[in-house]
């Protein structure tokens, strides 16, 4: 770069240029680019998991973020996404990221009664409605449960699956308003949960305090987590909640924490009648609850179950949840159908027609 | 490390500075360079930097031996014994899996328990472009249309960073000589560089990851949720998807590549405006297409053979081609397909070269027999026979448009294949184009239409509006570049997805 700088223009027109103007093209593009986009390197900070990394981001992007707000520099990404209703690009200056999670009502007593009454049987012109909600982890046992929920013809699934959330950060993605909102809007009488392949992290209360993964504070605050999106379902109609569990992991600290956060579902689970645990640890496991790549399928077939980073499942592999979350509804939503395509009253499950 | 991060940016940032200070010493921007490529590639696993080490100390000794052992049988042995090593590291990573449930489920099938170990094998990113570089670098050293580099210049080769994980395949023979003299900085092709990073990111970012969210993975693996008309567009809208995503990546890196000061083969030339089968490969993948060609095909006999030894060797060389790309029966389709219709389109090319050659036979015979007959006392005389020169179409399809219709039907047809992890799935896929025609469905909107539009319509912009672009930029002074680059960073921010995608050819 100490060379003198001589520039030409070749044949093909293009006007070459040195090394030294490179870097002030890259320089430019990216102290510029970074004042300009702000917000959004901050966002991407505040989303990442609380610890020493996320501080030393923040430290950096603070006063960028700032000193991009007081030039007014932010303001075209922003009034970019505005005028093409694209997402606010992230917080300016130093705004404070208040997520507001909705609660569900104080449990009441009538959710055991709640248990008891007769599910409503759904019949073609008026499908059970399943929604299908997690993390990437539900990627494929999602699509797979769409798959064998549909050939059933009663049940109308929609799957909703978002990569990299969980119940720790509301911050980054809200699940607790995403269920609240399908509730309302999608009126499901069942619902399969999957979440926690990224909850092995910090989480914040809304009393600001920080605890760290597997501390009292985390198990106590996240099983509340648990329970309030159970309630949120519950209270917005739904009849059947189908929490699956975490699948075996291939390293040992991350299956640690996953027996962890499974043992939180289990517990949950288990204190409402209308939920059903999957237990996906198991389906996923060889005879000794050892991790496996493959597994023989129900005709024998031997079937690569993981994907190749070991920890997501394939198709085949989440068929496996999928065949036991259907069988589950099934014997509940199913297996009391009536030939006679029952009456005509109206639930509010799932819009599903009550045979009783 | 993913290039549309902020981490990458700030990476090679510091990789640009370090290189161009330390490029007038060779003995110290190697080093360099090797250890930078390391790390790069050590960001997604560091366990398999030491996978890339064993990888050019054994090719090297590999090449040295070859070279040593001068023509023989030895010699033979030694290239054998290098492609059997390579081949291996590759099955193993890759096919382990594919091929022991095979066996398993084949073995069952006649009633037999092959209870073969079935273990966790984590596949190493690029390793398919890493096994191609390295034999080219074998191989032509055993032709002897390359010499042996260093060590040092071969293991940079190797693992040079912009091509590590998805290609361009350079050849060793295009790199090595690059590395012979340091880099001039003084004359970077810079807008051209900047244009390809800046319109591979557009691509990867804009298009194909959002055509991947908004419909075709959807349709791909939840068929039955939607229309007819959804996965006709969630059919083409792959086609797009694969074509921005794969052609960004390489994009991106010859683009960076330039910023070093190094020249990397083009990987794509509008291959959706291919008129032929044979068109489309000369245009989709190029240095994987010619790898096939010098490495596999014509060391098969290529047409020299005859015709259907020709036939025979192009069905070996597409079915072993799908295979590189994925360890699945569908990929092996996907390569058979590729096959048969190249071996449909040299049976019409053959047959019209046959006709014309009888025409022009018949012709020239017909003169050379007028000419005798007036010949006197020519009668018993022998003519020596001549190759006639023949004229005849050598394209396989006639006209313009409804070849480069029909290519990319039929390219599209085969990406379902490509695309669907099994036989079932693609055929559910298939079959949902005819099922549910009663509504266009709500995955159709004008997001989804206008980058499939946008993603096959940039293909058919002549060269030369790009190139006049890229000559008008790189008059413009460089900090101006710099405010429009950083103007276009935040646009992409604004419209991209939230988080950035992996490229689909990490997986191959």
């Amino acid at each position: 770069m100490a060379e003198p700088e001589r520039e030409a223009r070749p044949a093909d027109g293009r006007r070459r240029r040195s090394a030294a103007s490179v870097l002030v093209v890259i320089l430019v593009a990216f102290v510029l680019g970074a004042l300009l986009n702000a917000p959004a390197m901050k966002r991407t900070a505040l989303e990442l998991p609380y610890g020493g990394e996320r501080s030393f981001r923040l430290a950096l992007l603070n006063p960028l973020a700032a000193m991009s707000h007081w030039f007014f520099l932010d303001r075209p990404a922003k009034l970019t996404a505005a005028a093409l209703d694209r997402p606010d690009p992230g917080p300016a200056g130093d705004d404070v990221v208040v997520v507001v999670t909705p609660s569900p009502r104080p449990p009441k007593k009538p959710h055991a009664g709640d248990a008891n009454r007769p599910l409503p049987a759904p019949l073609k012109g008026h499908p059970m409605h399943l929604y299908i909600a997690g993390d990437s982890m539900m990627g494929l046992p999602g699509m797979a449960l769409v798959n064998l929920s549909r050939k059933t013809r009663l049940i109308k699934p929609k799957l909703d699956y978002r990569i990299s959330s969980g119940l720790c950060r509301p911050d980054f993605f809200n699940w607790p308003a995403q269920l609240q909102q399908q509730v309302k809007k999608f009126n499901p009488g069942a619902v399969a949960l999957m979440f926690g392949a990224n909850d092995n992290q910090a989480l914040q209360t809304s009393s600001g305090d920080v605890y760290q993964f597997e501390s009292d504070g985390w198990k106590k605050e996240y099983r509340r987590r648990v329970r309030d999106a159970i309630l949120l379902l519950l209270d917005g109609g739904v009849r059947r909640v189908y929490w699956i569990g975490l699948p075996v992991m291939p390293g040992a600290t991350y299956n640690r924490q996953v027996k962890v956060l499974n043992e939180i579902y289990r517990a949950e689970a288990a204190t409402h009648p209308e939920v059903r645990y999957i237990d996906a640890y198991a389906l996923l496991s060889t005879d000794g609850g050892a991790y496996t790549q493959y597994l023989r399928d129900a005709d024998g077939d031997m079937q690569q179950v993981r994907e190749t980073d070991g920890e997501h499942l394939t198709y085949a592999g989440g068929m496996r949840i999928a065949d036991a979350v259907v069988h589950a509804i099934k014997q509940e939503w199913l297996a009391r159908r009536s030939p006679a395509k029952g009456g005509s009253s109206r639930e509010g499950s799932g819009g599903a027609k009550s045979t009783h | 490390m993913l290039f549309p991060t902020i981490t990458f940016a700030v990476f090679f940032l510091l990789v640009f500075v370090g290189s161009w200070l330390l490029m007038p010493r060779p003995g110290l921007w190697k080093p360099f360079m090797l250890g930078v490529s390391l790390l790069f590639y050590g960001w997604w696993e560091w366990r398999f930097v030491l996978l890339l080490a064993l990888s050019a100390v054994v090719n090297q000794g590999f090449a040295l031996l070859i070279e040593r052992l001068g023509p023989g049988a030895g010699r033979k042995w030694a290239l054998a014994a290098a492609v059997a090593a390579n081949l291996g590291v590759l099955g193993w990573f890759k096919y382990y899996g594919f091929f022991v449930t095979s066996f398993v489920n084949f073995a069952a099938a006649f009633g037999f328990n092959a209870d073969l170990p079935l273990l966790r094998v984590v596949l190493p990113i690029g390793i398919s472009f890493l096994t191609f570089r390295v034999l080219s670098y074998v191989i032509d050293v055993y032709r002897g249309t390359l010499r042996t580099a260093s060590l040092l210049d071969f293991a940079v080769y190797v693992t040079f960073f912009p091509y590590i994980a998805a290609g361009p395949i350079a050849r060793a023979a295009e790199f090595l000589p690059q590395l012979a003299a340091p880099r001039d900085p003084r004359r970077l092709d810079t807008s051209r560089a900047f244009f390809l990073i800046f319109s591979g990111l557009v691509k990867k970012m804009l298009i194909a990851d959002y055509l991947a969210t908004h419909l075709v993975n959807g349709v791909f693996t939840t068929p039955g949720q939607y229309t007819s008309l959804e996965t006709l567009l969630g059919i083409i809208g792959y086609s797009v998807q694969i074509f921005c995503d794969f052609s960004a990546y390489a994009d991106i890196a010859i683009g960076i590549s330039l910023l070093l000061g190094f020249e990397l083969p083009e990987n794509f030339n509008a291959p959706y405006t291919a008129t032929s089968v044979q068109d489309f490969w000369r245009r989709w993948h190029m240095t994987l297409s010619r790898w096939l060609r010098d490495y596999l095909y014509i060391p098969l006999g290529g047409n020299r053979k005859g015709r259907l030894r020709t036939y025979l060797n192009l069905m070996v060389t597409m079915v072993l081609g799908g295979l590189w790309h994925g360890a699945g029966w569908p990929f092996v389709f996907w390569g058979f397909l590729y096959g048969g219709a190249l071996i449909v389109e040299h049976r019409r090319v053959d047959a019209r070269r046959e006709r014309a050659l009888s025409v022009s036979v018949g012709r020239e015979r017909r003169a050379i027999l007028a000419a005798c007959d007036s010949l006197p006392g020519a009668a018993g005389a022998t003519v020596a026979p001549v190759a006639p020169a023949i004229a005849y179409d050598k394209r396989p399809w006639h006209g313009g448009v409804w070849p480069r219709i029909g290519v990319f039907a039929f390219v599209s047809l085969a990406w379902v294949f490509f695309r669907s992890a099994t036989f079932a799935a693609a055929l559910d896929v298939l079959a949902r184009l005819f099922q549910s025609w009663g509504s266009i469905g709500a995955a159709v909107t004008p997001g989804v239409l206008l980058a499939i539009a946008v993603g096959i319509g940039v293909q058919y912009v002549p060269r030369s509006i790009w190139e006049r672009g890229q000559a008008g930029f790189s008059l413009v002074h460089p900090v101006l570049q710099g405010v429009v680059l950083a103007f276009g960073f935040v646009l992409l921010d604004v419209l991209g997805p939230t988080g950035p995608a992996a490229f689909i050819y990490f997986g191959f």
